[in-house]
């Protein structure tokens, strides 16, 4: 069998049964953070549950293309979902932790304004050296027209490829998907931060201003860590590449949601038991 | 249902590999304790040793994995195994585990990359036989590394240890909470250094010449790479003799490392110019 028979052909049907495991798999989760860390700890998860799907919802929206964008022979950003998402998502925590003394709905929306910079220089870049360094036109294989602006996509399509560059509605969607993956990573950052800021000075026994950088770095590499494992999960939901919201294999969100906040319930309860315990 | 796009052909079997480096890893990780009974920080080394092994280990595991063809890159793998291991690492090195750090990390670890398993494969549909157990793995494997490093690094992986410093400030010893594995940020370099080595071998050596003993040879050539780098950074935290003695220990093992994996690349090349990298230009 060739390798691109081979390809895992996970569809879009969900598997109801594990989703209700996963959703009661939530429910304990929450259940036991109530149980050693009620008040602060739970609304900090709750937090964390909530940045995590933005993640994983937000990439969905991220046009990628992987290994084919880059020989120009589908539409996207050449490269992996856990890069790009990576990318946006930083971009976005360092932007949104540098605001985070301003509460926390300017911080989460500076993250998102962050990521959705970035994606957006991305995209432009991208396109810049599809269009006048390779000399293809941008055009998606996956739908007739464009959904925002109408234009036809058949007769600017290469044959033998599925589309190529990125079409105006992968562009929004990359920007779309950056805003929301900044938003959610820097709403867990914050929400770590302010955790590990209340309980670290009693359990480590030292002032609260001493305590600053460990809160800080601390919490940062948990926001990545999960920023990771949230993206990684829904490069597993996408199979790797995407052409943004028009795709049909955006309609695999539910499952995605699900994925997501189990997996930050998880990661997430397991951060706040280091200051609860 | 997917179908397995290369079999594994000869070679060691995953099974051996996965004992060998679990046990190789946890002896590292304790020996690493012979820091607080000699009351020094010489045996900082063993942690370095530590991330090799683990790092050997969690590349086999990948190539199990992702010789499935999962479809979103190698890189990915050693993403998710560094970003569920970071946080069972932190929350094992909490005073009440004790001695028991290095298997708490590894349970907790291997907990948390069990249930990712389940999500992606029976929520996210992905259904690929190694899936549940290679995540697995790999968070203990993520989370391993990581205290390995922070033995290198520091000496040792306690939560006090690692949280806390010191720096000479007009003669006097003060002990600090920025000068720290945690509170510098060193955890984020170490974070990172791992997740590459440990995606880099099988993404290097993937296709139809794929030699377990090159892509093993690599990836402990990464590691020593590593190694180097957190031995450079452990000069912040530690003696500077003891840093030094890291320093040799990786520099002697990449060089080795380095070598032989230059040799089996010769051997199973299908030919070899030893081309010079700046060309003599005669005449001008």
């Amino acid at each position: 069998m060739s390798a691109v028979a081979a390809k895992p052909q996970a569809g879009g049907a969900m598997n109801p049964t594990a989703m209700v495991v996963g959703v009661i798999m939530l429910l304990i989760i929450l259940a036991l953070c109530w149980y050693v860390s009620p008040g602060l700890g739970l609304m900090a998860l709750i937090g964390i549950i909530i940045g995590g799907v933005l993640i994983g919802f937000g990439t969905h929206f991220v046009p990628v293309g992987g290994a084919p964008a880059a020989m120009g022979q589908a539409p996207g950003i050449a490269t992996g979902v856990a890069m790009l998402a990576a990318g946006a998502g930083l971009a976005g925590l360092f932007g949104g932790a540098w605001a985070a003394g301003q509460g926390w709905v300017i911080a989460t929306i500076t993250g998102g304004v962050g990521g959705g910079l970035m994606m957006a220089i991305t995209c432009m870049m991208v396109n810049f050296i599809y269009v006048f360094g390779m000399g293809i036109p941008s055009a998606s294989g996956k739908v007739a027209k464009d959904p925002i602006t109408g234009d036809t996509q058949a007769e600017f399509k290469s044959q033998g490829t599925e589309g190529h560059g990125l079409p105006f509605v992968s562009f929004v969607g990359g920007v779309t998907g950056g805003f929301l993956g900044g938003a959610g990573g820097t709403l867990i950052y914050l929400q770590l931060l302010s955790l590990y800021e209340t309980k670290l000075p009693t359990l480590m026994g030292v002032p609260a201003a001493q305590v600053m950088p460990i809160a800080v770095a601390a919490a940062g590499i948990f926001a990545v860590g999960l920023f990771l494992v949230n993206a990684v999960l829904t490069a597993y939901n996408i199979t790797g590449t995407i052409e943004g919201p028009h795709d049909p294999k955006f309609k695999r969100w539910p499952r995605a949601i699900v994925a997501s906040a189990v997996a930050s319930a998880l990661c997430g309860f397991v951060a706040i038991l280091i200051v609860a315990i | 249902m997917s179908v397995k796009v290369e079999v594994i052909e000869g070679g060691i079997p995953h099974n051996k590999i996965m004992i060998a480096g679990l046990v190789g890893t946890l002896v590292c990780l304790y020996l690493t304790y012979l820091n607080v009974l000699t009351n020094t920080e010489v045996f900082a080394f063993f942690g370095g040793l530590a991330v090799v092994t683990a790092l050997i280990w969690g590349s086999h595991t990948i190539k199990v994995l992702c010789s499935y063809g999962i479809g979103t890159g190698v890189p990915s793998a050693g993403m998710i195994a560094f970003g569920s291991g970071v946080m069972a690492m932190l929350l094992a090195t909490k005073p009440i585990f004790g001695m028991a750090a290095p298997i708490v990390a590894l349970v907790l670890a291997a907990i948390i990359g069990f249930i990712l398993g389940y999500i992606s494969n029976n929520i996210l549909n992905m259904k690929i036989p190694a899936m549940v157990r290679a995540l697995t793995e790999m968070a203990a494997v993520g989370a391993l590394s990581l205290m390995g490093f922070a033995a290198l690094i520091t000496g040792g992986f306690t939560f006090a240890g690692l949280t806390t410093g010191t720096v000479n400030m007009l003669g006097m010893t003060v002990s600090s909470n920025q000068i720290s594995f945690i509170g510098g940020g060193l955890i984020a370099v170490a974070f990172l250094l791992g997740a590459i080595a440990i995606q880099h071998p099988f993404n290097a050596c993937l296709g139809p010449g794929w030699k377990q003993d090159r892509m093993l040879m690599l990836t402990a050539e990464c590691g020593f790479l590593s190694m180097i780098v957190a031995a450079i950074m452990s000069f912040a935290l530690i003696s500077a003799g003891s840093a030094i003695i890291s320093l040799i220990v990786a520099i002697v093992g990449w060089a080795y490392t380095y070598n032989q994996y230059i040799c089996l690349s010769k051997r199973d090349a299908a030919a070899w110019l030893d081309a010079k990298p700046i060309p003599d230009m005669e005449g001008h």
